[in-house]
């Protein structure tokens, strides 16, 4: 018989558009005023067509998905690649999925999944922006029941 | 491009910093995290923590408390692209607490991908509360691509 999943399906979550405005209140949060998040003339002069997010500022979004998802006491570890810039009007989309799940002898579990952010705008197809990853680990039940 | 591999086990002046309620906050709205626990804290005691804890990418605040050294990476920020981080998650991080932050460089790497040459260098942080307990441990990795 197979044993119910210690972790739900992961729920779909959109948030955006993004706007500078939230470019700007991450810099001020996170302490990072690289220009090139706010500062247009400068993005430009490098050759990008605008300012872009803070990558961490996606993955702060994502740390909170994964922590609503698999419970913030039980998060372990959590990584994150950069993998595509975030415009000001793209809309990002969370995702994931169970990669592996173990049970220790003492009944505790450990799970591992696999997490995305893809940013859709107008007229664009939805792109990866960001690759990621989390642990998890759960106790064994307070009770002991007649497991086998 | 600029050989920085001399830098791999350059260690950063240690800086302490406050975990303080407002900025859990402030940092919990940036990343549009609306878990209750990271602003009241009546919803943090009733999860089982003693204060606010922080959301799971907190650590980007220390930017505003880290001692500014001599900037030995000499990055060109125009070219520089964050390229992800990893955390691990030791112990419970909660407002009011202190935070003593050791860091080094771990790794200078030169790669060659589909926008040309680049330099990544990583960095490994560890976070020490009050009690001398590392709570958190951060590895995350900075790209400079090579010039045009």
């Amino acid at each position: 018989m197979r044993e119910p999943d210690t972790v739900p399906a992961a729920p779909e979550r959109r948030v955006g558009p993004l706007t500078r405005t939230d470019f700007v209140r991450y810099a001020g949060a996170g302490g990072d005023f690289n220009p090139i998040h706010h500062d247009e003339t400068f993005a430009r002069a490098a050759g990008y067509p605008s300012v872009f997010g803070h990558g961490l500022l996606t993955a702060g979004i994502l740390g909170g998905y994964a922590a609503s998802w698999l419970g913030r006491r039980n998060l372990r570890r959590f990584n994150v690649r950069y993998v595509g810039q975030v415009w000001p009007g793209d809309t990002l989309v969370f995702s994931g999925e169970v990669l592996r799940t173990e049970t220790g002898p003492d009944g505790s579990v450990e799970v591992e999944v696999g997490l995305a952010v893809h940013s859709e705008a107008d007229g664009r197809e939805p792109r990866l922006v960001l690759r990621g990853g989390a642990t998890a680990a759960y106790p064994a039940p307070a009770t002991e029941g007649s497991r086998s | 491009m600029t050989d920085r591999s001399h830098l791999i086990g350059h260690t950063y002046t240690p800086y302490t910093f406050p975990v303080e309620h407002g900025k859990v906050r402030e940092f919990a709205g940036a990343v549009k995290d609306d878990d209750p626990v990271y602003r009241d804290v009546e919803a943090a005691r009733a999860a089982g923590y003693a204060h606010l804890p922080v959301p799971p990418t907190f650590s980007a605040v220390t930017s505003h408390w880290a001692v500014r050294d001599t900037d030995v990476l000499g990055l060109d920020l125009r070219r520089v692209l964050a390229g992800g981080s990893e955390w691990e998650y030791l112990g419970d991080v909660v407002a009011g607490e202190w935070m003593t932050v050791r860091s080094r460089i771990a790794d200078v790497q030169y790669k060659t991908g589909s926008r040309g040459p680049m330099t990544l260098v990583i960095t490994e942080y560890d976070f020490v509360n009050q009690h001398e307990e590392t709570v958190l441990r951060l590895r995350s990795t900075v790209i400079e691509l090579g010039e045009q």
